[in-house]
């Protein structure tokens, strides 16, 4: 059995699931229960246990795993409240001087988060040759700076998606300067290409990190209160509809913003029986609106902000409405859908039976039982996911089968670093893009899902 | 226009990016940089074509290679001044004015920079009057001008002067210089005399982009429709509005091929619309019949914001408008055609013209 927590504004769901649903499948997993307790203000870990103990003691003794949206990182950074002071690194010299780290944040966050910046010579090209060596003294230099006031860093350093070794390097030269056990979270491990974006990702990741790391301790400390059975796997919600383990979220907090839209969008699919579909999740005061592709949340588009900060997550892609506003609910729904009519619609949430399927004329209306909990029942019956991209250039002798092979070998990877069982991760190729103006180049892309790892 | 500052750079930029049919790369990150110049080195003076001394001396300067590679390794704006000063080394003199090779995206931003660096006015006009891929799409080309002498340099200092028998040879040697160089150098191309620019450039293309950002602006900040402000500015034609139902790439035949499907909305439902796409947007063709091809402008547009969108960003559900707008009349000389037509492109097609 697994149990699934949601920790929503106003109140907590939990559900507790039969089966092993974890493959992503829709068969296979039922709701047995589901409750909802009123959130703790300010105490996810509190909520969450609240949530957990209205469950029935015999039948919490037999989870042997528990999924946890917690929304912590969400929140604090929308209070700008918890986030540490970040030493923000950037390896790439001269030639990305021109725009700054934090460049385009908000002046209260930024003033919130950083603790000093800079930009030292180095960082790699889309080949091997186009490198440039690491200036470590620059790195040693700023490392001594920021001692004892940067309490996390964040290294992005020009190309490390490709080879994240002067990234890597980085990071012991700053430990060595500003202690050992000050976080330092690195680009190549975070984003794809884009220097901007995935740098102010790995900003975000730093300002999250001490806060992350506290309530996976709390989160820790609790579990034997809840009463699980011996072992159980302990995993929270990312933002592409999968889990990772507590282990991952500490070392990616980022992952897991806009991680409860996401488990809500698939956790509703999965309730309502379908994998492409609108999904409608109509709140107290607001509904969100977003698609569901072949069971997973369609991502947004680039261009996407997460705290007014540009980044390059693969959040979900949302409207936004008034839960009451009926017109604009259908237009939303009729924004997202690809064609009039074409997918379903599965209306979850608390306020789903509020809206009457006049509202939406000429959809087919699905209604899933358990559909207030959908949030809950979405991180109950997700994989552990990871992926993985990569530019490649095609040319005479180059096999690109064997690179498609190794690119689909780092998203299993990745799953596994997430705490994916590595002897039941099912990988996903998807299709090969072009990249404008560069003749012959491909980006390859892999996805990769799998149960958690049982303790 | 009479100069460029921080004031109107970003409506500069934003109709740029409409002006580049879906390719020419993000005007952003060369916004950023072209920003960074003038708060540095002070707003960059337009002069109009018919301004220009005839024996002025007009280089356009651009970037080259992928979008992609600009986006993670920022230049720093130095890269096209690098490339000007090679260029003047070996022609022998210095630079009187710079030029954009194209309007289209990116390469609308990086010669405002370079402008603002070397402290020379832009000319207010272009060698294409939208966006194209490669080197030897321009106008110039028409009246005898050659690309090279072309000076080409990277972000670490190296040159290269590239002497070639025709453009499409210096294209092709460029391409591999960009490549072997890290996919994104800079270049200066194509001199021009003062007394060539009326036969060569697209005129006053700066001042349209500028027009056309704004004009999108305005529209969004009194909620009308920027789609249709968009269009009035370009006296372009209404194609179709209607929702991205399939996208498809293919590599066929040396050709990176894209195709989309949109399907009518609203009033216009029931009718169909397929886009061809490189790395801009090339044919349309609605209910089976063709509407528009390159070299006119093919341009899709968020029908809501009015925002362009690119061939990378084209994606099954968003909603778009798809207008045309008449090219540059030389386009579709002969020897235009020839260039850029979609023949060119490897599409079993005739040059369709505007408003047939």
């Amino acid at each position: 059995m697994i149990i699934g927590v949601d920790v929503g504004p106003t109140g907590t769901d939990a559900v507790l699931l039969d089966g092993g649903g974890t493959g992503g499948v829709t068969g296979g997993s039922r709701a047995l229960r589901a409750v909802r307790v009123p959130s703790l203000p300010g105490d996810a870990v509190g909520s969450l246990v609240a949530a957990v103990e209205a469950l029935p003691r015999e039948l919490r003794a037999r989870a042997s795993q528990l999924a946890v949206g917690l929304r912590v990182a969400d929140r604090a950074l929308a209070e700008r409240a918890g986030l540490a002071h970040v030493g923000v690194l950037r390896i790439g010299g001269e030639a990305a001087d021109t725009v700054r780290p934090l460049f385009g944040w908000p002046a209260e966050l930024r003033d919130a988060v950083c603790a000093g910046t800079a930009n030292v010579a180095g960082g790699g090209g889309l080949g091997p040759r186009d490198g440039a060596p690491l200036d470590r003294d620059a790195v040693a230099r700023f490392g001594a700076e920021l001692a004892g006031r940067a309490e996390a860093f964040a290294v992005c350093a020009v190309f490390a998606p490709a080879d994240g070794t002067q990234e890597r390097e980085a990071a012991g030269i700053l430990r060595a300067e500003a202690g050992a056990d000050v976080p330092v979270v690195l680009s190549g491990e975070i984003g794809s290409l884009g220097l901007l974006r995935r740098e102010n990702a790995t900003v975000l990741d730093a300002a999250l990190c001490l806060l992350v790391a506290r309530v996976a301790d709390e989160l820790t400390a609790a579990l034997p209160l809840l009463g699980l059975a011996p072992g159980a796997a302990v995993l929270v919600t990312r933002h592409d509809g999968t889990l990772m383990s507590l282990d991952h979220l500490r070392r990616q907090p980022g992952l897991s913003l806009g991680s409860g839209p996401a488990c809500t969008i698939r956790g509703a699919g999965l309730l309502g029986g379908v994998r492409d579909a609108v999904v409608a999740d109509i709140g107290e005061r607001r509904a969100r609106v977003g698609a569901l592709t072949a069971g997973y949340p369609q991502e947004a588009g680039p261009g996407g902000r997460i705290g007014g900060v540009p980044v390059s997550l693969r959040v979900p892609e949302l409207l936004t409405v008034g839960a009451a506003a009926h017109r604009d609910l259908a237009e939303a729904v009729d924004r997202m859908q690809p064609a009039a009519g074409r997918l379903p619609v599965v209306l979850v949430g608390g306020g789903a039976d509020s809206v009457p399927g006049r509202a939406l004329p000429g959809c087919d209306v699905v209604r899933p039982e358990h559909g207030g909990v959908a949030g809950a029942f979405g991180a109950a019956a997700s994989p552990v996911g990871g992926h993985h991209e990569r530019i490649v250039r095609a040319g005479p002798g180059r096999r690109l089968d064997a690179v498609r092979d190794e690119v689909r070998d780092l998203a299993r990877a990745g799953a596994v670093r997430a705490g994916a069982d590595p002897r039941r991760v099912r990988t996903l190729l998807e299709p090969d893009l072009t990249v404008p103006y560069l003749p012959g180049a491909l980006l390859l892309r892999a996805r990769a899902f799998g149960p958690p790892l049982p303790l | 226009m009479r100069e460029i500052n921080l004031d109107n750079l970003d409506d500069i930029a934003r109709g740029a990016g409409i002006l580049g049919t879906g390719g020419g790369g993000d005007p952003y990150i060369g916004k950023l940089l072209a920003r960074e110049a003038i708060r540095k080195h002070g707003p960059v003076r337009v002069v109009d074509i018919d301004e220009v001394a005839p024996d002025a001396t007009v280089v356009p300067v651009s970037g080259m290679g992928a979008p992609t590679v600009l986006l993670e390794r920022v230049p720093n704006g130095g890269e096209e001044l690098a490339a000007l000063r090679a260029l003047e080394k070996h022609i022998g003199r210095a630079a009187t004015h710079i030029a954009p090779i194209e309007v289209g995206g990116v390469n609308s931003m990086l010669p405002i920079a370079c402008a603002a660096e070397a402290g020379l006015p832009i000319v207010d006009g272009d060698a294409m009057g939208r966006a194209f891929p490669e080197a030897q799409m321009v106008l110039p080309g028409l009246i005898g001008v050659t690309n090279s002498p072309m000076a080409l340099a990277d972000d670490k200092g190296n040159t290269i002067i590239v002497e070639a028998v025709d453009n499409h040879a210096a294209e092709r040697i460029a391409r591999a210089v960009c490549v072997e160089l890290g996919c994104q150098i800079s270049a200066a191309d194509t001199v021009l005399r003062g007394d060539q620019l009326a036969d060569g450039l697209v005129p006053a293309t700066l001042t349209l982009a500028e027009r056309l950002g704004a004009a999108v602006r305005e529209a969004r900040a009194a909620h009308s429709d920027p789609v249709a402000a968009a269009r009035a500015m370009l006296a372009g034609v209404h194609l179709l509005t209607g929702k991205v139902v399939d996208v498809s790439r293919r590599t066929e035949g040396g050709f990176a091929r894209g195709r989309a499907r949109i399907e009518g909305i609203a009033d216009e439902a029931g009718q169909v619309l397929e886009l061809d796409f490189q790395n801009e947007h090339l044919l349309a063709t609605r209910d089976g019949v063709t509407v528009a091809t390159t070299p006119d402008l093919i341009c899709v547009l968020d029908s809501e914001s009015g925002d362009p969108v690119t061939t990378e960003g084209l994606r099954y559900g968003l909603r778009v408008s798809v207008l045309a707008a008449r090219c540059d009349p030389r386009w579709t000389s002969p020897g235009g055609l020839a260039l850029a037509g979609p023949r060119y492109f490897g599409y079993d097609v005739d040059y369709l013209p505007f408003g047939s």
